[in-house]
């Protein structure tokens, strides 16, 4: 049974940001977390708020949670300011999990989802829906604490998900997670998003960035140093690189005018890589390569979000 | 308001519901008969367990050597002869088959004392019983020495014991008597519940903060609900569980009285009954002059405890009850909330306990002045005063000290809660670092 989580009126509201955090200032104790922070989530979006560990992050999404308060700047939510009910309407899983660990599985769900303002007998049907779906069915009536840390993850993942949150918020949500349950979740994010949610996270692992956000913000130092569509960034960040493929017998040479020649790329790739010199169009590289040796095919090279994310916190 | 309800009905049911709890419940009240009895087993061990022990005497008066008579305890033989010409050798080679050696000395008469050696601290069932058995022959004997015929029999019948009766006037003038020894205990029964419920469902509390705060299902929570409807949750939920047990408790007093009364019905018949009553009424006849201190006694004690008025009590101590309960679990769990783990908590909780103490002996201490003035501050402080009023509340507490102290009380319960929770809402959040109580005071603004 398919949960519809609220009307796909998504054509009209496209475009419309449904959470914009304007100005955030934060300061906890003479240092400044959070230092006029502007973020624009668009509804419908897959939303990732990046950078490194004490930037700021959580400290935003508490903010946006109503956890806690900003000391300066305004939060609003599907177009007027943040209210306390509104928490209803957002998920949250935080970074560290936690669950009562001598409660049961399905006692827990209910109670997190009532919490949230669901009836306990929407509740207890969503529950067992969402136990059903993970495989967790004949788990209900057990302590949390014995089942294993992936399958509690899942009741975690449930917990945050049952009340069919516009926002969903999730912090770190891959650390943690093996492999196989990683992309599990991966598909779970993607099937929220198709079912009209909004999604927010906070997350290190950048190939999770690649596939799966649309935008994002990149905070550093408790400013937002990098804003945009992952398209764009990358785009942007392109340092005219260009993977060149050759018969395994061929060496391509330097050229003087049109490109130089990269050190092989790591991990190893069969194409050769090459960066065009300034003012030189990938036409005319490719037009003389393609005269001189015998191409059998060629890409650009976009930096991955892995490379811009360590850069501009270098550069920073 | 109903998301407060669903977390006070979890912490409620989270309690409950363990099987520790319910073990302790049944459990506790047993352990206190046992610790009751202790005292009673290990005297009666005393007693009965041990070898009589053998003391020697040397008499040098010549007569009061057999004045000292064997005991269930001591066996006392006398020493003469070589032997009492150098005790401490005749001591030595006894090898511990001798408890001690008493010297009665010549001139026991004036001097009255007399002296017990051994290699240790002479103790105090051996020095009582001496004291006595000698103490009695000599006052016998100089009374006799007055030479005034049944002189004996008149000190005898002189000594008078004075009984004190407590009767409360009313302002009309009617009479009641009152009983100092049954308030007494009252008091104190109230005062040790309310110290002990604080002090156990308090430290309950802080345990449930600090393991919410280490979960970390707090953040989880206070993204649906307000920090302040988490920390009072906690506190309304934990504290419907101690009444809960105290309930269970009162039933289970009353069954077992049920049960006793009906077995006693049953097994002790009538005629029983009667010879044992007579027997009881021979014995006081014996020990006093007065031959009706027993059925007096009785209807003093049934007058006293009907003369404490228990629906006032009753009530005063389910306010202080609530307000002293409210006023320090809100402490306990906003210190809980500044802590990482339980071990550290004993910076924060070391001063409320000592408060508690000094409530606790405070409260004793009023118990030979309750209505002087270090009653009357005492029970004022808010902090001191659902302890210390315990214990003067059977002494007939002024209504206005009485309405005047539950208001302070509340009023700085209530300030000390919006404080905590203002250090709570703070704390939770905050991990990994050890807060001082400056930190906390910073957290209050």
């Amino acid at each position: 049974m398919m949960i519809s989580f609220f009307k796909k009126d998504k054509i009209s509201k496209l475009m419309e940001n449904f959470i914009e955090a304007h100005d955030i200032v934060k300061r906890y104790d003479g240092h400044t977390a959070l230092d006029h922070v502007s973020v624009d989530v668009p509804r419908g979006c897959i939303y990732g708020l990046l950078g490194p560990n004490g930037a700021g992050k959580t400290s935003l999404i508490r903010i946006i949670n109503r956890i806690t308060m900003p000391d300066e700047g305004t939060v609003t939510f599907g177009g007027r300011p943040l209210q306390a009910d509104d928490v209803t309407r957002i998920g949250y899983m935080p970074e560290e999990r936690g669950l009562y660990k001598k409660m049961k599985v399905g006692d827990q769900i209910v109670y997190l989802a009532r919490l949230k303002g669901m009836s306990k007998g929407e509740a207890v049907m969503a529950m067992l829906e969402w136990l059903d779906r993970f495989g967790l069915a004949e788990w209900r009536d057990k302590k949390l604490e014995t089942l294993s840390k992936g399958m509690q993850q899942k009741v975690q993942f449930i917990a945050t998900v049952i009340h069919r949150p516009e926002l969903l918020i999730f912090d770190e949500p891959f650390s943690g997670f093996d492999p196989v349950n990683a992309d599990r979740l991966k598909v779970e994010i993607l099937r929220l998003r198709e079912q009209g949610s909004t999604i927010l996270f906070s997350t290190h692992n950048m190939e999770s960035v690649e596939e799966i956000c649309e935008q994002i913000t990149l905070i550093n130092h408790s400013k937002a140093v990098l804003q945009g569509s992952v398209k764009a960034i990358r785009q942007q960040h392109k340092q005219n690189i260009i993977a060149v493929h050759v018969p395994d017998d061929v060496a391509i040479a330097p050229h003087d005018e049109l490109y130089e020649l990269l050190p092989p790329p790591q991990p190893a790739s069969p194409a050769t890589h090459i960066r065009l010199r300034k003012g030189v169009a990938i036409r005319d590289a490719i037009t003389w390569l393609n005269d001189n040796y015998t191409l059998t095919g060629f890409s650009e090279v976009l930096p991955s979000m892995h490379e811009i994310f360590v850069n501009t916190v270098k550069e920073n | 308001m109903n998301k407060l309800w669903l977390i006070i009905s979890r912490e409620y049911m989270a309690m409950v519901g363990k099987k520790s709890f319910i073990i302790m419940t049944l459990l506790i009240p047993f352990l206190l008969v046992l610790i009751a009895l202790v005292p009673v087993g290990i005297a009666y061990l005393n007693n009965s367990g041990s070898d009589i022990k053998t003391v020697a005497v040397i008499d040098n008066s010549g007569s009061y050597g057999n004045v000292i008579a064997d005991s269930d305890l001591y066996h006392f033989v006398p020493l003469a002869g070589d032997e009492s010409a150098n005790p401490h050798e005749f001591y030595k080679n006894a090898d511990g088959s001798i408890e001690a050696v008493v010297i009665i000395p010549a001139d026991i008469d004036s001097v009255e004392r007399v002296t017990v050696y051994s290699d240790g601290t002479l103790n105090v069932s051996l020095k009582n019983y001496i004291n006595r058995c000698l103490s009695d022959t000599l006052t016998g004997k100089r009374i006799a020495a007055y030479g005034v015929p049944g002189l004996t029999e008149m000190v005898e019948q002189a000594q008078v014991d004075v009984d004190v009766r407590g009767v409360r006037w009313s302002d009309d003038g009617s009479e009641q008597e009152t009983s100092t020894e049954i308030a007494l205990v009252i008091g104190m029964i109230l005062a040790m519940a309310t110290y002990i419920f604080v002090l156990s469902y308090g430290a309950m509390i802080m345990n449930g903060v600090i393991e919410e705060k280490t979960n970390r299902i707090v953040e989880v929570i206070v993204s649906s609900c307000r920090p302040f409807q988490l920390m009072m949750g906690k506190i309304i939920g934990i504290g419907l569980v101690g009444l809960t047990q105290f309930a269970i408790w009162i039933v289970m007093l009353l069954l077992l009285g049920g049960i006793g009364s009906v077995m006693a019905a049953g097994s002790i018949d009538p005629g029983a009954a009667a010879s044992m009553q007579q027997e009881i009424m021979q014995q006081t006849a014996v020990a006093g002059p007065q031959p009706d201190v027993d059925p007096s006694m009785m209807q003093s004690l049934m007058s006293g405890v009907l003369s404490i008025d228990f629906t006032t009590i009753l009530i005063a101590f389910v306010f202080y009850f609530i307000g002293g309960y409210l006023l320090y679990a809100s402490m306990f769990a906003g210190f809980g909330s500044a802590v990482d783990q339980a071990s550290d908590a004993s910076q924060f909780t070391t001063p409320i306990i000592l408060i508690m103490v000094i409530a606790l002996y405070a409260g004793m201490a009023c118990v030979d002045n309750p209505n002087g003035p270090m009653a009357f501050w005492c029970s004022m402080i808010p902090f001191t005063s659902p302890i210390v009023m315990m214990v003067r509340l059977p002494y007939d507490v002024p209504t206005w000290e009485l309405t005047l102290s539950i208001a302070l009380l509340f009023a700085t319960a209530l300030l000390i809660t919006w404080f905590a929770a203002r250090i709570y809402r703070t704390g939770i959040l905050l991990y990994g670092k050890k807060h001082s109580f400056r930190d906390l005071f910073r957290w209050m603004k």
